[in-house]
């Protein structure tokens, strides 16, 4: 559905994605559609952000206000910082129009004037090529004053992320943006009325948008005959891990865990056997293998007491340590931990010090049930999703995995 | 006002109202450390989640308003254990030395553990080693070990003074706060950092291991060093409790009022104080030989009531002058104006304030005295004519205060004070020349007597002695009434008055805009 055309060669450019129907959905809207008609389709397709939380994209339109005397804005979250997760890189290196198509599509919706991607700075090439896309659309017409002829005009500006996880999250990404150091805000106010520059700010990702083009073009109840009920639609699971075939795989959402790993994959590498598997980038509470017959919805995986998150599914094999997962988790969040909020900043650290220890082989049993309080300290305390972020997965290993966390300890 | 429902007791609170105000209002403390009342909520040290029905995660007490029919639980156990993990984390980095903190007896950190901590620490790991002595200010210094991050410090450089010298740097465990380029706090208001930070972080060099906070006497007053009328705390000590030592002023804190300085008050208030302490005049002088015996109040009083006695005698009134100082009280002003204008015809009342300075543009003003909006509200206005002019002109001057001293080259002065028979001098410092004043009666201090100023706004505000005035000295008010009872003046009139009270009520009267009302 969104990925049919990837791997053709000329996709990158605007005259390939025109050739191939690309901007018809801009064109359509523009000349035959009022704003409140694209919400309409959109809040009909009940599309949910792909970014990790699946907040309804429509409901996230709606909450700006129509009548403001501010400007409004749009950020394009490209900051894709989850571990683990590449699907955002591979939407911009194969069809940057599809996100620009689809920002202008949102920015009609809202009546937004000025978009803004974040993009994170280790993504130096699709930075360049989205870049190169913005001044294609620009100069056909696409972006900038009276787009199509018509009463709308939209400028897009590509902004690079200097290297932090936490300004993946929305409000840190506006401070980032805004210049100031990148750390989440307080909410309420939510960016939908005070968002970047105190100004109502629409944040969706960039998988999220590149799928609304064709919901525009062929409406709410088209994009509804896949996926999940109320998880409609596809979205593309970044496979890693220890499987024949890692990759992007786009996929209906309700396909199950075991036929992503097992089928699409390939399955696992010769002469190993599966021994857990996260299944939404780091965040996502691990699964052991008694765990995959899951349809991969969002509902679904909350109920298994994980998350779909950014749809990174990581497969672990049987000589992976759990010690050493641990320790990579901790270690992760314990460095992009902004510092602000007191049970993630030192709760990430203390974690990361105990596996530290325990990787180092110097655990002590006590040392569990010391990880387990500090992680439980985090939980729900914190100002932002990180602290749920780094202490979930580690609540799921030491729950899970403990008696190997134990035989690993000196006691 | 929006009815909630607190602890289970019905409770009130005007709409939008945060939790943590609204309780406080209802007498129940919700720990804190980064909610300041002078900032937006910040959310970021976790100390005040507390429990609302209905929602699945505790919620910041410091940005969730009241609403109607809420409820809210600030004692449960989930509370209770959300509170005693945040303190675990806090205390996980801290360095615990508190024997050697200045903060100790007066840490939010401290006091909270001992209210909602309490527990063993299960923290076996290596702390961070941060630096412990950053000078960030003349008189700061930062210790980055005790800092818990709380960003007060760091929100009124960007909020309060715009200045915005403190940042955040690093992150995760590594975060601290520190200076932006290296460039020092050097503004007048940095006093307020080392108080606003409810830990020892940022240490005060004027008070960094002089005393203890539990040794320290406090009470409210109004500062003096300018016409805004900063609310202040004045804290002192009169020695150890055991063992009587010296009176001295340890400390200048801001007293939060909105309605006049906020919650802050400007360095030169601040660090304003060594004067109290210091170069006092604290007993009676006379002139050699002037009086029989040692300098005792009562003589003091006959010899100069019997000099305003004689102020009634024809042409006598016309060859006195007083100079007064708006540094006095309003009541005192009103005295000044009704014993010496109204009821012994003086009219060479003048009014001889400290130079003026320079604002700042928030809190001090250029009128650095305490109550110019005071004596004009008592008819008196600011000048003294040339000495050259007075010269010969004057038998008897009544001088309050040091500042004709500073307004007027030492030659000068000397040629005009020999030409007048009585000099007699009013002060609670002493002067720096041997001048030959008949008489010098000791006066008190804003600190140490009661009475009122009105400040630059017209806010008429009323003070008590933060401690005795030492020695023989005594308020300007007591000595004017004393000496208008002496000289006779008027008698049914001052024989009326006994205390400020009464010495307010008339001046109410007289002069509606010194009422005193608060």
């Amino acid at each position: 559905m969104l990925t049919e055309n990837y791997g053709l060669a000329d996709l990158a450019t605007i005259a390939g994605y025109r050739a191939r129907g690309g901007y018809s959905a801009a064109v359509k809207a523009l000349r035959s559609m009022t704003p409140a008609e694209v919400l309409d389709e959109v809040k009909k397709s009940g599309l949910r952000g792909r970014g990790g939380a699946g907040f309804p994209a429509g409901m996230k339109w709606g909450f700006v206000p129509q009548k403001t005397d501010q400007p409004k804005y749009l950020c394009v979250n490209a900051d894709e910082g989850e571990p683990g997760t590449f699907k955002d890189r591979f939407i911009i290196s194969h069809d940057p129009h599809s996100v620009i198509e689809g920002a202008l599509l949102a920015s009609y919706a809202c009546d937004i004037h000025a978009a803004f991607v974040y993009i994170r700075g280790e993504y130096e090439a699709e930075a360049r090529r989205l870049e190169e896309a913005v001044r294609e659309a620009r100069s056909q017409g696409f972006l900038g004053s009276r787009i199509l002829g018509t009463e709308f005009s939209l400028d897009m500006a590509v902004y690079r992320g200097a290297g932090s996880y936490i300004c993946g999250e929305e409000t840190a990404l506006l401070e980032s943006l805004e210049g100031k150091r990148g750390q989440p805000r307080l909410k309420p106010p939510f960016p939908a009325t005070v968002g970047l520059f105190g100004c109502p700010t629409v944040i969706n990702n960039v998988e999220t948008l590149a799928n609304v083009p064709a919901i525009v073009l062929n409406g709410g109840e088209w994009f509804r005959r896949l996926g999940t009920d109320r998880d409609p639609g596809t979205r593309l699971f970044g496979v890693s891990g220890q499987v024949l075939k890692p990759g992007i795989y786009e996929l209906p959402l309700g396909t199950s865990l075991r036929e992503l790993i097992f089928k699409h994959a390939g399955g696992m590498k010769e002469g190993r056997t599966l021994k857990a598997v996260i299944p939404g980038g780091l965040s996502a509470p691990i699964l052991r293998p008694d765990e995959i017959e899951l349809s991969l919805d969002s509902e679904s995986l909350a109920a298994a007491g994980s998350m779909l998150g950014s749809a990174a599914v990581m497969v672990l094999d049987d000589r992976t340590s759990m010690v050493g997962v641990l320790k990579v988790v901790t270690g992760f969040y314990a460095h992009e931990s902004c510092g602000q909020c007191t049970p993630c900043r030192v709760g990430t650290g203390w974690m990361d010090k105990l596996a530290s220890r325990l990787a180092g082989g110097r655990g002590r049993r006590r040392d569990l049930d010391v990880l387990e309080r500090v992680a439980g300290g985090i939980v729900g305390r914190t100002l932002c999703p990180m602290g749920d972020a780094a202490a979930c997965p580690v609540l799921a290993i030491l729950k899970k995995f403990r008696s190997e966390l134990e035989e690993a300890c000196e006691e | 006002m929006v009815k909630f429902v607190l602890n289970g007791r019905p409770a009130e609170a005007p709409e939008g109202m945060t939790l943590l105000a609204a309780a406080a209002r209802a007498g129940i403390d919700i720990p804190h450390f980064c909610y300041h009342p002078a900032f937006p909520a910040e959310g970021s040290c976790r100390m005040c989640l507390v429990e609302v029905e209905g929602q699945p995660k505790l919620e910041l007490a410091c940005s969730t308003a009241v609403q109607e029919g809420l409820k809210v639980w600030t004692e449960t156990e989930k509370v209770a254990e959300a509170r005693r993990s945040v303190l675990e984390f806090l205390l996980a980095d801290h360095p615990l030395d508190c024997p050697v903190c200045d903060k100790a007896g007066e840490c939010d950190l401290q006091d909270y553990f001992r209210r909602y901590g309490l527990l063993p620490s299960a923290f076996e790991e290596a702390k961070e080693r941060r630096a412990k002595k950053v000078p960030i200010g003349e008189s700061l210094l930062l210790d980055r070990e005790r800092c818990i991050l709380c960003t007060r410090c760091v929100r009124f450089g960007r909020q309060v003074t715009r200045t915005e010298e403190l940042g955040l740097f690093q992150r995760g465990l590594k975060t601290e706060v520190g200076l932006f380029d290296d460039m020092p706090v050097a503004h007048n208001y940095s006093g307020c950092l080392a108080e606003a930070c409810p830990v020892g972080a940022i240490t005060d060099t004027d008070f960094r291991f002089k005393t203890r906070a539990w040794f320290l006497e406090r009470a409210d007053s109004i500062c003096p060093g300018c016409s805004r009328g900063c609310n202040i705390i004045v804290e002192h000590s009169s020695g150890f409790p055991r063992v009587p030592g010296s009176r001295k002023i340890f400390r200048i804190r801001a007293r939060a009022n909105p309605d006049v300085n906020g919650h802050w008050i400007c360095d030169l208030g601040r660090y304003g104080y060594a004067h109290l302490d210091t170069g006092r005049q604290e007993s009676l002088r006379t002139k050699e030989g002037l009086l029989p015996g040692a300098p005792s109040w009562e003589a003091a009083v006959r010899f100069l009531g019997e000099k305003l006695a004689g102020l009634r005698a024809e042409g006598a009134a016309r060859r006195a002058a007083v100079a007064a100082s708006s540094e006095l009280s309003n009541e005192e002003l009103y005295l000044v104006r009704r014993l010496f204008l109204q009821d012994l015809k003086v009219h060479k009342i003048f009014l001889v304030d400290p130079q003026e300075g320079e604002t700042d543009g928030f809190l001090l003003t250029s009128e650095r005295t305490p109550n110019r909006r005071g004596a004009e509200g008592a008819g008196l206005k600011l000048g003294l004519p040339g000495l050259d002019v007075l010269r010969g002109e004057v038998d008897l001057l009544i001088l309050f205060g040091l500042n004709i001293f500073e307004r007027f080259p030492g030659e000068q002065l000397r040629s005009f004070f020999d030409s007048v028979a009585a000099k007699i001098l009013l002060t609670h410092q002493a002067p720096v020349a041997a001048w030959e004043f008949e008489l010098i009666l000791p006066g008190a201090p804003s600190a140490e007597k009661s009475g009122s100023f009105t400040n630059v706004a017209g806010l008429v505000q009323s003070f008590a002695p933060v401690r005795p005035a030492g020695g023989q000295a005594r308020a300007e008010w007591e000595i004017l009434l004393d000496l208008a009872k002496a000289s006779g003046v008027n008698a049914p009139f001052y024989s009326g008055l006994t205390g400020l009270e009464d010495i307010r009520r008339e001046m109410g009267r007289e002069c509606p805009a010194l009422k005193v009302t608060s």
